[in-house]
């Protein structure tokens, strides 16, 4: 404990320096999941790097793509007003994350790279087709978000790069979002979340993305019911499909939140509805 | 050990630490500032939220570094010079918002941190922003009629 080391770079540079000279050091952003384990008496690493003052991982910047910084907290996300009209999906899930005092402080970078099943921002990211942007050592990279988590609590990213954007593509003209989450109270964490953000004609639907939480290891897209239902015209027996394939593509477990079966069921819910609430929005 | 300079309550502080400490184990062991309460340690019941620039964080999983130039607010710094409760506070007291009283500083730390945004809040707001508080005597209503009396009336004094 008494070699224990909390730094404070202001650089990314300076931040990837760190990590390559201090033995044993990882990051913290907002430091709301990893404070919660050392709290319960999770070993702490030798040192910490945090990343919460670097002016470069931080604010907005709305273009195509836009760029929100890693360690923009949810508070700040959801302050950008611009921002929560272009990607009303994103505001919604952020709204539902923690209470305010972890709002104030999470980040949204922090979100992804806990990479937990249940993380709220991850759907309503996979939904709009997120990028993220890493660097490190060697250099910057652009992965897509989908491929960036890869397990519960574990990410394709090694221990030495950092999360530096993430970078929102522009929705197509029309798109509309929804997010549902299971919790007993909003600040839960979700016992099941769904994403879904849709372009539809009449009752015809031409753009579908759908992602879930807590029915899998990882946030996952619903890429089998996406497939049936881009470009049909929506009636009971198409709906009825895709529910199946959604309940069939996910894998979830038994836990003191709610049962797998359960879960599965109440995702195929989920997608009914949000198909069905988006549609009935749409209709003239 | 570091060295870090903060202000706290308004006040200049300058204080050693170990790397490792929180926020709440500064405001408490180091200033002895102890109303601030640590309850679930999880981020989930509230009981020690503080304001930091402005805005409620839980002081339980604030790394104590972070606050290094930085100001906060704890239930201290809410009475006026000569001690006197400050309206937040008296309309707990006057409408039943305590019981127990532990989570009374969390609470009224976040109720201080939506006045001071939105000096007019509905019962909607009030209990949006008490969503990271747990009490577990009430049942929140006087609490929320205690944010709703007080609001808009810390400024007549001074606060």
């Amino acid at each position: 404990m008494n070699d224990f080391a909390y730094h404070r770079p202001h650089s990314v540079a300076d931040a990837l320096r760190l990590m390559s000279e201090v033995p044993g050091a990882r990051f913290i952003a907002g430091g709301t999941d990893v404070m919660v384990k050392f709290n319960a008496g999770a070993p702490r690493p030798q040192s910490l790097i945090s990343l919460r003052a670097i002016p470069e991982l931080s604010g907005i910047e709305l273009g195509e793509p836009t760029s929100i910084g890693a360690s923009t907290t949810i508070s700040d996300l959801l302050g950008q007003a611009e921002l929560c009209e272009r990607y009303p999906l994103l505001a919604q899930a952020a709204r539902c994350l923690g209470g305010p005092q972890i709002r104030n402080v999470a980040t949204i970078g922090g979100n992804l790279c806990n990479c937990s099943p249940c993380a709220d921002t991850a759907p309503a990211l996979l939904a709009i087709e997120a990028r993220v942007r890493l660097a490190s050592p060697a250099g910057e990279r652009e992965i897509a978000l989908e491929d960036f988590m890869s397990g519960p609590g574990q990410t394709c990213s090694p221990p030495d790069e950092i999360l530096t954007q993430v970078l929102l593509p522009k929705t197509p003209p029309g798109a509309r979002g929804i997010y549902f989450k299971k919790g007993r109270v909003r600040m839960d964490l979700a016992i099941v979340s769904l994403a879904a953000l849709v372009v539809s004609r009449g009752d015809e639907l031409r753009h579908v993305r759908l992602a879930a939480g807590s029915v899998a290891p990882v946030c996952l897209r619903l890429r089998a019911a996406e497939d049936l239902l881009t470009g049909e015209r929506v009636t009971h027996e198409l709906l009825a499909r895709a529910v199946r394939a959604a309940m069939e593509a996910v894998t979830p477990i038994d836990d003191l939140r709610a049962s797998a079966d359960y879960r599965r069921r109440l995702v195929g819910v989920y997608l009914r509805r949000a198909i069905e609430s988006i549609l009935n929005w749409s209709e003239p | 050990m570091m060295r870090i300079a903060f202000s706290c309550n308004d006040k200049p502080v300058e204080v050693e630490i170990e790397e490792h400490q929180r926020l709440i184990d500064v405001l408490r062991d180091q200033l002895g500032l102890y109303g601030t309460k640590e309850g679930c340690g999880r981020g989930e019941c509230g009981a020690c939220t503080v304001i930091v620039e402005g805005r409620a964080v839980n002081s339980c999983l604030y790394p104590a570094p972070e606050i290094e130039g930085k100001s906060v607010v704890t239930i201290e710094g809410l009475q006026g010079p000569d001690n006197r409760l400050s309206a937040l506070q008296r309309s707990f007291v006057e409408h039943g918002g305590i019981q127990c009283g532990f989570c009374t500083p969390g609470m009224i730390m976040s109720a201080r941190a939506l006045l001071d945004e939105n000096p007019h809040p509905d019962k909607d707001e009030i209990r949006k922003a008490l969503a990271g508080n747990l009490c577990r005597c009430t049942g929140y209503v006087q609490i929320v009629d205690s944010i709703s009396h007080a609001g808009g009336g810390d400024e007549n004094d001074g606060v």
